[in-house]
């Protein structure tokens, strides 16, 4: 009776020891990668070319998906803002919602879920792979650090990229806001931005790319680590992904929601 | 001179139990054994791939482990050939290749670069003109181990780890590459350690033969010595390939073609 009751306690208490023991080993592998990527980049290791090619394909790349997803988000915030404000509220408080909205929200969060699913995905996949294959240690064999030449220009390449993405689609947005505020209640143009200026902040601006940076770094910090970590041939590649997907979603909405506490109050 | 002393390795279960090994300048030795017993962990060990939990590795007798300095300098002087070759996907088959050369080299071009890569290519019996901006996914199996093992010799290195070079590889592409390593041994008298299953490839190209069996060195010594050994596991090992076809009925090298690509 002993024995059963304490196979049922270690039994309950085991996954909790396992995930304590995962998350742990993932902070400490972490928190290495971003010592070494700092050291590689402190040490001017990282070339300036792979980085170039990295922004192209993280900022370059992405500009049409991002455009398409911020059009869609101010379309539809200017729709439902109008729908919710015609007859009840004047109308030009529609351009500050829609302002207020894309910037402080839809424009940083919708453009990291295009980076995780385009970008986050994509480095997942092409570390994984080239870790099962042994590629990785090839690099090392030849005497290439691979946080210098794979984890450091993805990671710069994405802090540096994000903000002028989610600049962009902050302009789109509000553009697109506007254009759909017309056709939707006959919002005129300066009604839309007279509504915009009288609640704007400066510091809105400010916000938005603050989280673009700090969107910027978690989403190639995770998806390198989680690349780099894969096990276990091609079914590896594939858990790695849609654990990092997982994981980069979560860190980024996590994170957004500590943004308003911290500097909007 | 590599000296590999009492190399501890586990993976959950242990996997290397107290390896003793010393490997002369110049020589080629092989390292067989069954599956899982560790010949690739051990290899792996060499240039600081993987690091023992116990025992050292020490080259021209520096030790791997002493420090980062050390192992990159360490692995400078070590070409490296993968079971799977572990081109760059994303890289054609020249900047594989110049990637092995070192430094400043091994990113820009060139026409010492180009020349470099060139020769090596032509070391390992391709074409370079007919391969150079060809992707590794565009190549067979037996000229992505060649091009793996000219990246392993452009840098001219002073030691040669083969990791498996020709497993996957049919009877024509597999004699080739072990000529390939008996050539490139004689004209550059490269230190060459080799992990392979394939028994008779060891004790045709090798000066010695190390076979490893449950995480041990079970025997060490020439191949003449390794025919002749009454210990049952060496006996059991050597005889395996004729025990393989007599219970097939078959020529295990799959000189009859099935199933092979030509």
């Amino acid at each position: 009776m002993t024995a059963m009751v304490e196979r049922a306690i270690v039994g309950s208490l085991a996954p909790i020891g396992r995930t304590l023991e995962a998350v742990s080993r993932h902070a400490g592998q972490l928190w290495l990668l971003l010592s070494r990527v700092a050291l590689a980049t402190a040490r001017g290791r990282i070339a300036l070319r792979d980085v170039m090619v990295q922004l192209h394909a993280i900022g370059v790349e992405s500009v049409p998906l991002v455009c398409v997803t911020a059009v869609l988000s101010g379309v539809v915030t200017s729709q439902q803002g109008g729908y919710q404000f015609t007859g009840s509220v004047p109308l030009y408080v529609l351009g500050s919602v829609v302002t207020a909205s894309i910037v402080l929200e839809l424009g940083p969060v919708m453009t990291a879920v295009v980076l995780i699913g385009r970008v986050g995905a994509r480095i997942t996949a092409e570390l994984g792979t080239m870790k099962v294959s042994e590629q990785i240690d090839a690099l090392h064999a030849l005497g290439r650090d691979p946080v210098a030449v794979l984890a450091g220009p993805r990671m710069l390449a994405g802090v540096i990229a994000m903000p002028l993405l989610v600049g962009l689609a902050d302009c789109v947005g509000i553009y697109a806001g506007m254009l759909a505020a017309r056709v939707s209640v006959g919002l005129g143009t300066d009604s839309f931005f007279y509504g915009a200026r009288v609640f704007w902040h400066s510091w809105d601006l400010l916000y938005s790319i603050t989280k673009g940076v700090v969107f910027g770094f978690l989403i190639p910090f995770i998806s390198v680590h989680m690349g780099l970590e894969t096990r276990g041939g091609a079914e590896g590649v594939g858990r790695s992904t849609t654990s990092a997907v997982v994981l980069m979603i979560l860190s980024v909405l996590l994170m957004d929601a500590t943004f308003p506490p911290l500097f909007l109050e | 001179m590599i000296e590999y002393v009492g190399i501890h390795k586990s993976f959950d279960i242990p996997v290397l139990q107290g390896v003793d090994l010393d490997v002369a300048t110049g020589e080629m030795l092989s390292i067989v054994g069954p599956s899982g017993t560790g010949k690739s962990v051990l290899l792996k060990t060499t240039n600081g791939l993987l690091e023992p939990d116990r025992g050292d590795v020490r080259v021209d007798g520096e030790s791997v482990f002493a420090s980062d300095a050390a192992r990159e300098r360490i692995r400078r002087k070590v070409g490296y050939v993968f079971q799977y070759a572990a081109l760059f996907d994303s890289m054609s088959v020249y900047e594989n290749v110049r990637a092995g050369l070192p430094g400043h080299q091994a990113r820009f071009d060139s026409r010492d670069v180009v020349h470099q890569v060139c020769a090596a290519l032509e070391d390992v019996n391709l074409d370079p003109q007919l391969v150079l901006e060809k992707l590794p996914s565009e190549l067979s199996g037996g000229m992505r181990k060649r091009v793996g093992v000219a990246r392993a010799i452009v840098g001219r290195p002073e030691i040669l780890l083969y990791d498996e070079p020709v497993t996957g590889l049919d009877p024509v592409n597999s004699a080739a590459v072990s000529r390939l390593i008996v050539e490139i041994r004689e004209r550059t008298g490269v230190t060459s350690i080799l992990v392979t299953h394939d028994v008779e490839q060891a004790l045709e190209i090798s000066d010695r033969v190390a076979l490893l069996e449950g995480g041990r060195l079970r025997f060490v010594g020439s191949p003449n010595e390794f025919r002749a050994s009454d210990d049952p596991v060496v006996r059991a090992f050597a005889d395996r390939r004729a025990a393989a076809e007599a219970a097939l009925g078959v020529d295990v090298d799959g000189k009859q073609g099935k199933g092979e690509k030509p």
